[in-house]
């Protein structure tokens, strides 16, 4: 990082309009192409604290700021457009989280980055409605969580009800959503409204280690811990009456069931590959890392080689990356569907469970709850796609990392229930606060490649968290809130608390008022189950 | 994977232990293909497809996949030319699998009578016929073209949709239901400075919209039949734990 005192940092920052800000060339060396990022007054000051913090003297060590990320991330080869950061921006592995950026795949050099896709591959968000209203849900509320909390194991080390075997694996990781369907434990109609159909066809479960295979077996069908939940919300605030009527939302008061999760240890292993392969290869190339690094995967030390075989350099060592037509860049973007199909089979899988639930506390079926799914987003992934980059049409790889796509009206690839609004998009909140369905449009598109935020973003670390908030003041909270909880390690609660996040509602309305989405439903939770 | 599937649909030995990064069994799988169950390459081609360790299989191969309008990626070309052996498969041997198909082994066996069109014999530029259609527009509250033939086919949508026997006997189940979408303010994406030619663009987009819909619909009745096959949901609470 080059070392510069604050006043100077700034000058390479330019306040574009009230929401956007740029970041020019020269920010970070070798930069491509210039970044950018959206803020509101409050989003803005935490951005610029962050900076300034960084800038003190003697201030080593941890995460770059979220902004020095975005314009490293400008510098990675074959970059096209700008470096997105979203208002939820915050410091991450490599990229920051809340962070896109597009590779034009026609540049032999352009580069794919597993900390460009993060290491909860595919994680996201589905939202179920109901014909329920919150008169009908407020006086069975707590058998209701309590149930959910039986169907649906949260934690870290949770194990699902479904049972697999790992021939059913490899055909779930090959299938994604077609494996759900195949067994019977989703719908038709869902299929159809989940983003990519629920399935990545260059998926190659081969390219997977048995080790993240072991791993993903008995989690399918389970939440997980961190930031992932599944909540019971309410219909707050309707902002947009003809778009919500069209995902079947008729009114304030009516009751749905958000679902955050994503491919759990599967994915994380998929990224994180044997650490005594790894030690064995760094040994043999002499890569030296420190302790955070080592959390990187025999994939990413691929990579490394392959970075040094092909010149490719980059401003951070955590931006490993590897030429999109290489060896080591296919199987990472094979290993790295099979992931995605595993998260989209997991959230399957949870939404079968959250219907019966339902259908056991109401004695009805889940066809007669009206139980469909609204939509299911990707906020991890790293997708093929086409774009409109200086008038001209481009095949890009397109890196969204706690970043959602936001595709507008009449895309080919929305659902066709949705080619009017635009496609929904579901930003989930923090525990306790609210959440938001958006939706794309056609600035979106022309901005930021038809992306948008995915929810509050960290503003405390979870170390910083737990030091600071108690975890019974944060569940009293909840309480007096009339919230609902169920929650497998209480004592991990503060490092989820509100507190700890930038504010939802600033993020969104940011989002909104740049035009990058639009608002359509607010959500406040009243029942949550989590790790 | 889906190729192994469709080989071993295809009865290949060993469909599942193949390995297509090796370029000789590669090479002799499709050679296989086009040989027994594709059959389509002039002779030549085929010839040098057989012949694994010809100079010129690559180039042949080249012509033969371009020949088949197949995608170019390794993995995708041989599920491919699989797919279009299957397709040729189907299609020589159809009766015999269309009689095991689901559908045909619920449904009576219903003689098929084919009879001759009087359609056909009709001629469609009498009078007669142009004011007969400009009658049945009429009834059905259509707007006559200046085609005949295009009015004709307006009304036979009419009809189809809205008159077979399920619809008249319950009208009000085939009455579309829900709420009205203000389109005149949705966003064309485009503008094409003129407001009647937006307009009917919006009008192509929402007829698009509609085809597109009953697109999805079949698919997902094509769905439904097959779950009515394989689908077995299973759930075993003794599985389950809470984590940490």
């Amino acid at each position: 990082m080059v070392v510069r005192k604050y006043d100077e940092e700034l000058k390479y920052l330019e306040k574009m309009s009230p929401n956007c800000w740029k970041i020019k060339k020269g920010f970070q060396p070798n930069m491509n192409v210039e970044g950018c990022f959206y803020v509101n007054a409050t989003l803005e000051k935490l951005m610029l604290d962050e900076l300034r913090n960084a800038c003190r003297p003697g201030m080593v060590g941890g995460f770059l700021p979220g902004v020095k990320q975005i314009a490293n991330v400008a510098a990675l080869p074959g970059i096209v457009g700008r470096s997105v950061g979203l208002p939820d921006v915050h410091s991450g592995y490599g990229f920051a989280i809340g962070n896109m950026a597009a590779f034009d795949l026609d540049d032999p050099n352009s580069v794919v980055s597993p900390g460009g896709v993060g290491f909860d591959i595919n994680c996201g968000v589905r939202l179920l409605r109901t014909n329920l209203y919150e008169n009908d849900v407020l006086p069975v509320k707590e058998q209701l969580a309590q149930s959910l909390f039986d169907h649906i194991p949260v934690g870290v080390g949770s194990k699902g009800i479904i049972p697999m075997n790992a021939k059913d694996l490899e055909e779930a990781l090959e299938m994604g959503m077609d494996w759900s369907l195949r067994e019977g434990y989703v719908w038709a109609e869902d299929k159809e409204h989940c983003e990519e159909y629920g399935r990545m066809l260059n998926a190659d479960p081969a390219k997977v280690s048995m080790r993240a295979k072991k791993r993903g077996l008995p989690q399918l069908g389970t939440l997980g811990a961190g930031n992932h939940y599944a909540e019971i919300q309410v219909v707050d605030e309707i902002y947009d009456k003809s778009a919500a009527c069209k995902m079947g939302i008729e009114e304030r008061g009516q009751i749905c069931v958000m679902i955050h999760s994503g491919s759990r240890g599967f994915g994380h292993q998929v990224a994180t590959d044997a650490l005594v392969q790894m030690e064995k290869a760094m040994k043999r190339d002499n890569i030296e890392t420190n302790d955070r690094q080592l959390a990187c995967a025999r994939m990413l030390v691929q990579m490394e080689k392959a970075m040094k075989r092909d010149n490719i350099e980059t401003n951070d060592r955590q931006l490993a990356c590897a030429r999109i037509n290489s060896q080591e860049g296919q199987d990472y973007l094979k290993s790295m569907a099979a992931a995605a199909n595993f998260a989209w089979v997991n959230r399957s899988s949870m939404t079968f469970l959250t219907r019966q639930a339902f259908a056991k506390q109401f004695h009805m079926t889940p066809d007669d709850l009206d139980m469909h799914v609204i939509y299911d987003v990707s906020h991890n992934i790293a997708k093929i796609e086409e774009h409109i980059v200086d008038g001209k049409r481009k095949t890009l790889l397109v890196h969204r990392k706690g970043s959602t796509r936001a595709f507008p009206p009449h895309h080919p690839l929305i659902p066709v229930d949705y080619q009017l609004t635009g496609q929904p998009v579901l930003i989930g909140g923090t525990m306790g606060t609210c959440s938001y369905v958006l939706t794309g449009t056609e600035q979106g598109m022309l901005e930021t490649f038809g992306s948008t935020c995915h929810g509050a973003g960290r503003a405390l670390s979870r170390a910083k968290s737990r030091r600071n908030l108690d975890y019974t003041d944060v569940l009293n909270k909840l309480e007096q809130m009339g919230i609902s909880i169920r929650v497998a390690s209480p004592k991990l609660v503060m490092e989820e608390a509100p507190e700890s996040y930038k504010n939802v509602t600033d993020v969104v309305n940011t989002c909104h008022a740049a035009g990058i989405s639009k608002k359509c439903i607010k959500l406040r939770p009243i029942a949550v189950i989590k790790g | 994977m889906a190729v192994n599937r469709k080989l071993t649909a295809l009865e290949y030995t060993n469909a599942d232990k193949i390995n297509i990064n090796n370029d000789q069994e590669f090479r002799k799988i499709v050679g296989w293909l086009e040989q027994y169950k594709i059959k389509q390459a002039p002779n030549d081609v085929a010839t040098i497809l057989l012949n694994i360790n010809s100079n010129d299989w690559n180039k042949a191969y080249e012509k033969y996949k371009n020949n088949l309008n197949c995608p170019q990626n390794l993995m995708r070309e041989l599920d491919w030319i699989a797919g279009v052996a299957i397709k040729r498969t189907y299609s020589a041997n159809k009766t015999k699998f269309n009689k095991n198909a689901v559908e045909n082994l619920k449904a009576t066996n219903v003689p098929n009578i084919v009879t001759d069109n009087p359609l056909d014999v009709l001629d469609f530029t009498t009078n007669e016929f142009v004011n007969g259609i400009k009658n049945l527009a009429r009834i059905l509250k259509v707007s006559p073209y200046p085609d005949p033939m295009v009015t004709l086919e307006a009304c036979r949508k009419v009809i189809e949709t809205k008159m077979h026997p399920a619809a008249l006997a319950n009208p009000k189940d085939f009455i579309i239901k829900g709420t009205p979408f203000p389109y005149h303010n949705a966003d064309l994406g485009f503008d094409l400075g003129d407001v009647a030619l937006n307009h009917a663009a919006k009008i192509l987009r929402l007829l698009y919209i509609h085809d597109l819909r009953d697109l999805q619909t079949s698919a997902n009745e094509v769905i439904v039949s097959v779950q009515n096959i394989t689908a077995n949901p299973k759930t075993d609470t003794k599985l389950g734990k809470v984590g940490r």
